[in-house]
């Protein structure tokens, strides 16, 4: 390996690691002495929201920036005006698979508000239960009560963003995806928002550390399809428990399609 | 003493056979998978939010109010048919 090539490794493995503590301290400083004075600004439950989504979404923008400029990895996007166009009345409901931890930080850094489904301990972490109150995050509780909770904000007309498949993508194995996001949509005749993360070589995924750098610099591509409008809605005769699994099915095969890899 | 004709008893295999159709109508599952042993999540694919689908339709065909406190801990096909001939013929009695 050329000189050149293993010092950037080196770097990137320190950038990484050295943006993963950032992001840890970095987090409970803003969570303990920035939101603060945001909730002092108003007193209504929805600006509050409002404003703590739109505070986290730039946070996570300048994170992403941050790592962008270290030279950490590259990104594209892709129709990207299809997130910016309004949601309509019955929300809209963007899914994405989910190759590595980063992802989550740059579709929130896209998302200008956007509700999140977050780990229910947060919620008892001194430091970050107020903003994930404040923001009004779902926690990840058992099915019946989870799928609850997303379809009431979904018909508050907000857009709420799933990963279907419940963790990071398994790289190298067929995606599988719970069933959970399309009897989301289902329930709230949404429109689904389909986003595409791709990401070569293999980063930040479920089997690797910060330190473990990529030989070369990873790249992103983020691709948002035309949104799903008739699907969310069982056919005429046609079991919820039945759509349910036939729109799980359509999610799987999109993903599987566009990504190029053979489907399930 | 004789025990009174009850035209709502039904036995276990009766209940079983229903309950078949009705999985393989709501969720698909292969006739040959459902066997009492079989077990929702891991052998049929059934979650959490199935199950309600399930009660729903249970509450629709037997004409009573199943609570989901009483299926909190069915795991089974057989447990489920063990808890529909519970609420159809009563704790004690047991169509044989």
């Amino acid at each position: 390996m050329a000189v050149a090539a293993r010092l950037n490794r080196l770097w990137r493995a320190f950038g990484v690691s050295f943006a993963f503590a950032l992001f840890g301290i970095g987090g409970l400083a803003l969570g303990f002495l920035v939101m603060p004075l945001i909730r002092l600004t108003t007193l209504d439950p929805d600006s509050l929201r409002r404003r703590t989504q739109r505070f986290v979404h730039h946070c996570f923008r300048g994170y992403i920036a941050l790592w962008q400029w270290m030279g950490l990895f590259s990104a594209e996007l892709h129709h990207l005006e299809r997130l910016r166009t309004p949601a309509g009345p019955q929300g809209r409901l963007v899914i994405a698979n989910h190759p590595s931890l980063v992802d989550v930080v740059l579709l929130v850094s896209l998302l200008p508000e956007v509700d999140c489904i977050v780990k229910r301990s947060l919620w008892r972490n001194p430091f970050l239960r107020w903003p994930v109150l404040w923001a009004r995050y779902i926690p990840n509780d058992e099915g019946e009560t989870l799928v609850r909770a997303c379809v009431e904000r979904l018909r508050a007309g907000r857009t709420l963003l799933v990963f279907p498949e419940g963790t990071r993508t398994r790289p190298g194995e067929p995606l599988r995806m719970q069933r959970g996001a399309a009897q989301i949509a289902l329930a709230a005749g949404c429109e689904i928002l389909p986003v595409q993360v791709q990401c070569q070589p293999e980063f930040l995924s479920k089997r690797q550390w910060p330190w473990q750098a990529p030989m070369t610099t990873p790249h992103f591509r983020i691709s948002i399809a035309p949104a799903l409008t008739a699907h969310a809605r069982p056919q005429p005769g046609e079991p919820v428990s039945l759509a349910a699994r036939r729109l799980t099915r359509e999610f799987m095969a999109w993903y599987a399609e566009s990504s190029g890899a053979p489907p399930l | 003493m004789p025990r009174r004709y009850n035209p709502l008893m039904r036995t276990e295999s009766e209940i079983f056979e229903s309950l078949r159709g009705i999985l393989i109508e709501l969720f698909e599952i292969e006739p040959a998978k459902i066997r009492l042993e079989a077990r929702f999540f891991e052998d049929l694919d059934i979650d959490s939010i199935d199950v309600i689908d399930l009660l729903l339709k249970l509450n629709e065909v037997t004409g009573k109010k199943i609570q989901a406190e009483q299926f909190k801990h069915v795991r089974s096909v057989g447990d489920v048919v063990s808890a529909l001939a519970t609420l159809l013929n009563g704790p004690h009695e047991r169509a044989a």
